[in-house]
């Protein structure tokens, strides 16, 4: 009985104390003559480098534009995809939404729900990477604005570990190969790659080995419907993924890694290599000691035999960004332009890249930089690019690659059947 | 009183201590871990907190904005439990006592009710809820929470009112109470400890709820702990220690409200899952 | 105002408000989901009719077909396991073959009380390969190689989730049959251990047939409970690795969240109900065989 009452205490205690912090809130006071706009962003609110990184840049954008009011909405992996099509379909579209650039919103940004942003655009064109000024609709249109050039598929090397191993980064893939003995007997994982998502396999692995085993005339070729995903070249590609798992190269149970281990089993130093995207840098910035920022490097995977595309070669596409609802007034538009040109125009970018990202906003390089952004800014300039394959192919089709890449790794499928599924689906959904 | 060693009280000692120790042993870890910083969580899972170290307690509560979640959790979780439990066990009386021919078939439909996931409303739903202008208030949120608490608790009070004998309503009547009279000052007092389960029932179910509550609302003002706990909890959110310090903040509370009310739980379902 | 009149009054009063509430935030999305069923829709523009189309395609998708096993194996873990050990356990407190037998009650009570979310996150990192239990199988071993290959295998990858479900819910199994156990009258158990009744002749020939319509309900709870799973799986694997733990309201979701499909997957959500529809009416008529054998 007396602990029942100590526990009811507590529980009401419990239950107070947050109306008293609540209550001890000020109010904000409307003003006249402000706009107010809804924002719809993608944001990890309690990733403590990402979060307070973002709000800085609103801060700025709020004390330039004093009458301006910016009220965002954030969602994160999944669920922002949901609510966002929810908020489609029901005509409650925020004013300015993030988007992006190839499959992922394409539901959105086909219906016409939002503004071609040429216009807005025009005169500034030369000033992005010509990747990022790539026709997003049928017609050229431009949806958003996107921020970040995104290398899908570096492989980071931890140079030390390969050092201490008597081993040198690998020319070629049998060179790369035939580390994988000398790394494990050492009791490292050779390469470290979280794939219980699915998505990682495909978008930081498997669009880079298909520009190397067809070549970029050939993914233009499949892409216009010229070429078939069940060709020999694009099989090859599937063929080093399970070789790759089938030499134990990749982190064991790698299926069953949610997607941060892969991180942290490379900044523990448990792994050589680890292949992820250049977004990863903005978590090693706060997470690589600074001696370890001095041995870590940014490579491209090795050549492959009988390789069609280019060395060095990794995939990438220009990332997301924000664009804004086709019912703003003339008003409102101009005050959603200019977010967004504050955010991938100059003053935004230059913000970015000091956290190290990669804008796609043509900046000089910075002189106060984390080494680790100076790697990636480098990198960047030096490697040939091609296609992230989830950019390229609509969400059914590549959803169901990137579990059928799973079932291959298993045995479950054979990699002639994963190429062929792709086929039939792409025909079927219409490229 | 000492009772022998047999093979049987040893089966049932193993059982129930296993039991316990499955419960005790996550529970405790999560308890624990969330006085870790990340670091120490990724290289000595299992070694306890050297310090007291409370950062993750403080990032979490701030950053995760769990200060208002929580307290919207508790204004979605009472409000609409009130309404679901008095609207059930209206419901339930009327269901069980009138025998009007209706009745059954507004009892099928709840039944039916029983089988339907949120998912698959939750489009039509939020486009109906922004048509009525309710999306994104904290009444858009309650409705669909009484809605979905519905068909359980009709289930409990309909069968729990079945069981009481007629002739305390007949003789009431008699004496000349109106059918809602019987309601107030029979049905409802007799049905105490059923309503005390529908209510710790309901208020846990609520407690918990993240996917409603997620799509129905976009302002970070009205939104609840579940979705809190979820930004940290739900993906690629990479620091266990606020991982944990976050379910801890989410976990305790029903574990005290669990605590205090177990008996009631334990009562009222005595009575509500008889059949007839 | 007659009898008959302030009795009618008096059940629409009582009835109305609920029944409204449930039909217009449940009902009227059903019926325009199960309307939906018969189209394409991709969630914009006019849905185009297409039949039977979506109900074919579903039901000769193997992933669906797995996603159906692996619902039918949650649903024999609830029926065969938690209502039977539930029901073991709720036996042991009842007949305090245990000392603080109060104190086992309520730690197997207490996971229903945390979100499944939170249970799910718990669990993976103990199962995960870079959980607890992998951690400590490659410390003893000295095998930095070590993953559970089970969880790799399409056939026992669920085997995880159903130990998680088994122990999240037998609690409430436990709780619901030591409660009705408790309103048995004593006297019958007394009578019947003069007359020399064996502790398994009581058990089977008393307190059993006794538990038959409570049995029976909580294997209707078990039954629609187990098809709707989502939460637990979904934070847990999401359906993965490849479909290998997949359910109906997975593959449900999948369909209609990321690829759009909302004609698909509002059929898959009127399959899911005629499913449970018609476990429980087989499960209603078996119940009634019982019932009347003891009668």
């Amino acid at each position: 009985m007396k602990m029942n009452r100590f526990l009811s205490l507590v529980l009401v205690l419990l239950l107070l104390l947050p109306g008293l912090l609540l209550a001890s809130g000020t109010k904000e006071a409307e003003k006249d003559g402000m706009i107010e706009l809804s924002v719809y962003h993608y944001l990890d609110q309690t990733d403590k480098t990402t979060a307070p990184n973002f709000q800085h840049l609103v801060d700025v954008f709020e004390s330039e534009n004093p009458n301006i009011k910016l009220n965002f909405e954030y969602g994160y992996g999944e669920s922002f995809h949901d609510k966002l099509q929810t908020m489609a379909m029901s005509g409650q579209l925020p004013d300015i939404i993030l988007l992006y650039p190839g499959e992922r919103t394409s539901q959105v940004t086909s219906a016409g729900l939002v503004k071609d942003l040429r216009p807005y655009l025009a005169g500034h064109e030369s000033e992005f990477a010509d990747m990022a000024m790539q026709a997003q609709g049928d017609n050229g249109e431009i949806w958003e604005l996107p921020e970040d050039i995104s290398i899908t598929s570096i492989m980071y090397t931890n140079n030390k570990l390969l050092k201490n191993l008597g081993l040198s980064f690998p020319k070629t893939y049998d060179e790369l190969i035939a580390q994988g003995a000398v790394i494990r007997n050492a009791g490292l994982i050779p390469i470290s790659i979280a794939n219980k998502d699915a998505w990682p396999m495909q978008s930081c692995l498997a669009g880079m080995l298909v520009e190397r085993t067809c070549g970029m005339s050939w993914w233009n070729d499949v892409l216009a419907g010229n070429a078939s995903y069940a060709d020999p070249e694009f099989v090859y590609a599937l063929d080093i993924i399970k070789d790759l798992q089938n030499q134990e190269m990749l982190s064991p149970g790698t299926n069953q890694l949610a997607y941060g281990q892969g991180l942290d089993d490379f900044v523990n130093e448990r792994a050589v290599y680890f292949i992820d995207g250049g977004w990863t840098v903005n978590n090693m910035v706060g997470e690589l000691t600074d001696e370890q920022k001095t041995y870590v490097s940014l490579e491209s995977f090795p050549d492959i035999a009988n390789q069609k595309g280019k060395s060095m070669s990794v995939s990438a596409t220009a990332g997301q960004g924000f664009g804004m609802n086709a019912n703003l007034t003339d008003e409102e538009a101009a005050a959603a332009w200019k977010w967004i040109w504050f955010y991938s125009g100059p003053e935004g970018s230059a913000i970015r890249q000091q956290y190290g990202r990669l804008p796609a906003y043509n900046l000089a390089e910075p002189e106060q930089a984390d080494p680790m952004i100076k790697k990636l800014i480098t990198f960047a300039g030096q490697v040939p690019m091609g296609y992230v394959m989830d950019s390229v192919i609509a969400a059914e089709p590549i959803g169901t690659f990137n579990i059928n890449l799973q079932n291959m790794m298993f045995g479950t499928m054979t990699p002639e059947e994963v190429a062929k599924h792709l086929e039939d689906m792409v025909v079927a959904l219409g490229r | 009183m000492k009772k022998p060693i047999t093979i049987g009280r040893i089966f049932a000692y193993v059982l129930m201590i296993l039991f316990a120790l499955l419960t005790i042993v996550p529970l405790l870890w999560m308890f624990l871990s969330a006085f870790k910083p990340h670091a120490m969580i990724v290289r000595q899972p299992l070694l306890p907190p050297m310090t007291l170290y409370l950062e993750n307690f403080r990032l979490a509560w701030t950053q995760g904005h769990l200060g208002i979640y929580f307290a919207n959790s508790i204004v979605y979780a009472m409000t609409s439990t009130i309404f679901t439990v008095v609207l059930a066990i209206s419901s339930g009386y009327a269901l069980s006592k009138f025998s009007y021919p209706s009745g059954k078939f507004i009892y099928a439909l709840y039944t039916l009710g029983l089988l339907i996931t949120v998912h698959s409303v939750i489009v039509p739903l939020f486009i109906m809820e922004t048509k009525l202008g309710i999306a994104n208030t904290r009444f858009g949120v309650i409705l669909p929470y009484i809605a979905f608490g519905l068909p359980f608790e009709v289930f409990l009070a309909t069968t729990y009112v079945k069981g009481i004998p007629d002739a305390m309503q007949e003789s009431a009547i008699i004496d000349g109470a109106t059918f809602l009279e019987v309601f107030v000052k029979i049905i409802i007092p007799v049905a105490t400890p059923i309503i005390s389960t529908m209510f710790i029932y309901t208020f846990l179910g609520n407690w918990n709820e993240f996917i409603l509550v997620l799509t129905l609302t976009s302002e970070l003002a009205i939104r609840s702990l579940p979705v809190g706990i979820n930004s940290f909890a739900g993906g690629m959110s990479r620091d266990y220690g606020l991982q944990f310090a976050a379910l801890v903040i989410g976990t305790i509370p029903m574990i005290i409200f669990y605590l205090i009310f177990k008996d009631k739980i334990a009562q009222g379902f005595a009575a509500g899952s008889t059949k007839e | 105002m007659t009898y008959t009149q302030q009795k009618h009054m008096s059940y629409w009063i009582l009835v109305l408000p609920g029944i409204l509430v449930f039909i217009a935030i449940i009902m009227f999305p059903v019926i325009y989901s199960f309307l939906l069923s018969f189209t394409n829709w991709n969630g914009y523009g006019k849905p185009s009719y297409a039949g039977l189309e979506n109900y074919k395609t579903i039901l000769i998708d193997p992933v669906f077909l797995h996603s159906l096993r692996n619902n039918l194996l949650i649903i024999a873990v609830s029926v065969f396991g938690q209502i039977p050990l539930g029901f073991l356990l709720a036996y042991l407190l009842h007949r305090k073959v245990v000392r603080h037998g109060n104190f086992y009650q309520t730690m197997i009570f207490l996971p229903i009380t945390i979100s499944p979310v939170v249970v799910a996150l718990l669990w993976n990192q103990i199962f995960s390969s870079s959980g607890m239990i992998v951690a400590l199988i490659r410390s003893v071993t000295q095998n930095p190689q070590y993953v559970i290959k089970i969880f790799e295998d399409p056939e026992f990858a669920i085997m995880p989730i159903l130990f998680v479900l088994l122990w999240m819910h037998t609690g409430t199994y436990m709780i619901i049959y030591y409660a009705n156990l408790q309103k048995m009258t004593p006297s019958v158990l007394e009578a019947a251990q003069i007359d020399g009744a064996s502790e398994a002749q009581m058990l089977g020939r008393i307190i059993l047939p006794s538990m038959i319509a409570t049995i029976a309900t909580t294997a209707i709870f078990a039954i629609s409970g187990s098809l709707k799973a989502f939460d637990l799986i979904y934070a847990m694997t999401g359906g993965g690795p490849a479909h290998f733990t997949e359910v109906i309201a997975i593959y449900m979701y999948v369909n209609t969240f990321k690829y759009y499909k909302y004609g698909f997957g509002s059929a898959t959500s009127i399959i899911i109900v005629l499913l449970a529809v018609g476990l429980i009416l087989i499960l209603q008529s078996i119940s009634k065989k019982f019932e009347r054998r003891y009668e």
